[in-house]
């Protein structure tokens, strides 16, 4: 049987989808070109023949349904195209990305002539579509592993890091449920506190500042600090804040991860403290020291002093009261020294009856009245014996070293034995 | 910002009466089609905007199972989406009924799903325009299983200005099978509507 030629023939023949029109007893009433390139079948071959013939596989107890539907409804029925093709097989040729051997089909059953009980039904190929959606789904189910992974290693990180989050502001807005165990902080109970006040008042504003300028320029800053846990108890922490922009570039949060460093503070602080005083030992006062000394800005009325002490007669003591009496004045002297002095400055227990000070900022006459004051402190001290102290003071000048600033210090107190004790010496 | 239409009393007794009969015919559309015998619920009416039609979909549909969602549009001078819920258990009840097969698998469920949706919505919209004298065209449902009753992402959803929510029960006790049908318009549609039912108005009282 020939096709006839007109103008909806040629209109059908011309679609980009195949359409057939059949009968309730699937018998095939036309069959366009798009069917014909693609089936392999041609017009000739279909029309007046049933389609069982050629697609036994195909479920008819549901297309007889869907069909009868379509004709009874006047509307058109649909095969769902969202698993499997469950109308006619049709091979596909797409060998280089194809995910399917068989065009997925989207399926209309249309009316056609009601009272003939005939259909049209439309075939669209949508494997493009179909493999599209099934390379999402699978990149759907790589990004839910992901997903899953991240908030795996989100809640890992959440229970065991001290992390806390701040606004542009160091407002904080997110704290990690270690960071709130840890300090025994409540859930949300730091959110919307500056970041500032749950750190220890022992951390100079100035230094606090400078973190937050160092942040503002979008570095990142690092360092110790106290903070103060709910109890009041201040704990050290190793800190690494961040800067975090937007996608603008403007800074728009900072993030802190902390380490407690309890332990190594402890140790540090047993590795720099005289036992007895707990003043600074030697140790310690000799790495201040070296880092005064590598400052370059020091002028001769802006400059820094060390200034020795001694206990006068204090093996006396020691020889008529016992050494624990001894260390009792050992103990009286460091705090009432520590007391005296201010902020900034430093103190050590040199060794034995020996104090040693580094004075910063002072000139000449500022550090003998420094020195004084402290030799007025301990004259004022009433023990059960008078205890007195020489001090020898040197002030560091240009080209001075550890070593030549120490020696005129020692000098200084020398002199200050000799000529009568409880005095203050310059050299 | 669009202006709100006015549904009078009269409006919405001619949609509530022209529904009515919508649901008569689509009951017995499935009893003819599907051999399944039951009952349709007489439909509510509901204006509303996209918050309110997600908070009512939240007090229709439990909250407690899977459902498989069927969505399908239909254009013309009445527009708009309908949606057919069922429970995934439904489905499977669906999927015994129509293949006739003790474990029907995932794609015979989904078909069962989209058939059943078709003849609800060429039933009972089709009667709706027909009643008004306008045709309107279908297109391909599409169906997805969606856990618990969070049907309306508004994330997704422009804000439209008003949703007319036209919403009812199926119940087939034989086959244990019930469902929850809406059928929404929006904005522009809602007027469409309001005209077509005045020029059914005017017909009834000319």
């Amino acid at each position: 049987m020939k096709k006839p030629v007109d103008y909806p023939n040629i209109l059908l023949d011309a679609l980009e989808h195949g359409i057939m029109i059949v009968d309730e007893a699937f018998n095939v009433m036309y069959w366009n070109q798009w069917l014909e390139i693609n089936t392999g079948h041609d017009y000739s071959n279909m029309v007046g023949k049933s389609l069982l013939t050629f697609y036994p596989e195909i479920d008819y107890r549901t297309l007889q349904r869907k069909i009868r539907t379509t004709l009874r409804l006047n509307s058109p029925t649909f095969y769902d195209a969202s698993l499997t093709n469950r109308f006619i097989p049709i091979s596909r040729n797409k060998i280089s990305s194809s995910l399917l051997s068989t065009m997925q089909l989207q399926v209309t059953i249309s009316p056609y002539i009601i009272d003939q009980g005939m259909v049209m039904i439309a075939v669209y190929d949508i494997s493009d579509l179909h493999e599209l959606k099934l390379t999402l789904q699978k990149q759907m189910e790589k990004i839910a592993h992901l997903n899953s992974e991240l908030q795996h290693d989100k809640q890992i990180i959440d229970d065991n890091l001290l992390i806390v989050k701040t606004d542009g502001d160091f407002h904080i807005i997110e704290v990690s449920k270690a960071f709130n165990t840890f300090f025994g902080f409540e859930k949300n109970e730091l959110e919307d506190c500056e970041l500032q006040l749950i750190c220890s008042d022992k951390i100079p504003v100035s230094e606090y500042a400078q973190m937050k300028n160092t942040l503002q320029n979008g570095q990142r800053w690092s360092g110790e600090i106290e903070i103060i846990s709910k109890n009041g108890q201040a704990i050290w922490v190793d800190a690494v804040v961040t800067p975090w922009s937007n996608n603008s570039g403007s800074l728009n949060s900072y993030t802190a991860i902390y380490h407690d460093i309890t332990d190594k503070k402890r140790l540090e602080l047993l590795a720099t403290t005289d036992l007895l005083t707990k003043l600074s030992n030697r140790y310690k006062f000799d790495e201040i020291f070296d880092i005064m000394l590598m400052r370059e800005h020091w002028k001769t009325d802006d400059t820094f002093a060390i200034v020795m002490a001694d206990i006068d007669h204090f093996k006396q003591i020691n020889d008529i009261y016992g050494h624990p009496r001894g260390d009792e004045v050992l103990v009286q002297i460091a705090k009432v020294l520590s007391q005296t002095l201010q902020t900034g400055d430093v103190i050590a227990r040199w060794g034995g009856e020996e104090f040693i000070f580094l004075l910063s900022h002072v000139s000449a006459s500022k550090a003998i009245h420094v020195a004084e004051k402290l030799r007025m402190a301990v004259e004022q001290l009433r023990l059960f014996v008078d205890v007195r102290l020489s001090f020898g003071v040197s002030l560091f000048v240009e080209g001075d070293t550890h070593a030549t600033l120490l020696n005129r210090a020692d000098t200084a107190l020398y002199k200050a034995k000799k000529n009568g004790r409880n005095r203050v010496e310059i050299v | 910002m669009l202006k709100r239409v006015e549904f009078s009393g009269d409006h919405l007794d001619v949609l509530r009466e022209l529904m009515n009969i919508a649901v008569g015919n689509a009951t017995a559309s499935i009893a003819d089609l599907l051999q399944a015998f039951g009952t349709m619920h007489i439909p509510k009416i509901a204006i509303s905007d996209i918050k309110g039609l997600k908070q009512y979909m939240h007090e229709t549909i439990p909250n407690e199972s899977s459902h498989y969602v069927t969505k399908q549009l239909f254009g013309g001078p009445l527009g708009g989406e309908f949606i057919f819920v069922i429970t995934d258990e439904v489905a499977i009840n669906l999927g015994n009924h129509l293949y006739d097969v003790e474990a029907p698998n995932d794609a015979d469920i989904y078909d069962a799903v989209i058939e059943l949706t078709n003849i609800l919505s060429a039933t009972m919209i089709s009667r709706l325009t027909e009643e008004l004298n306008i045709k309107v065209q279908f297109f391909l449902p599409s169906t997805e299983i969606i856990s618990g009753n969070d049907l309306i992402y508004l994330e997704e959803t422009a804000e439209y200005s008003q949703i007319i929510i036209i919403s009812t029960q199926m119940e087939f006790q034989n086959q244990n099978i019930n469902g929850h049908i809406f059928i929404l318009a929006k904005d522009a549609m809602i007027q469409s509507l309001k005209d077509l039912i005045d020029q059914k108005l005017e017909e009834l009282y000319a």
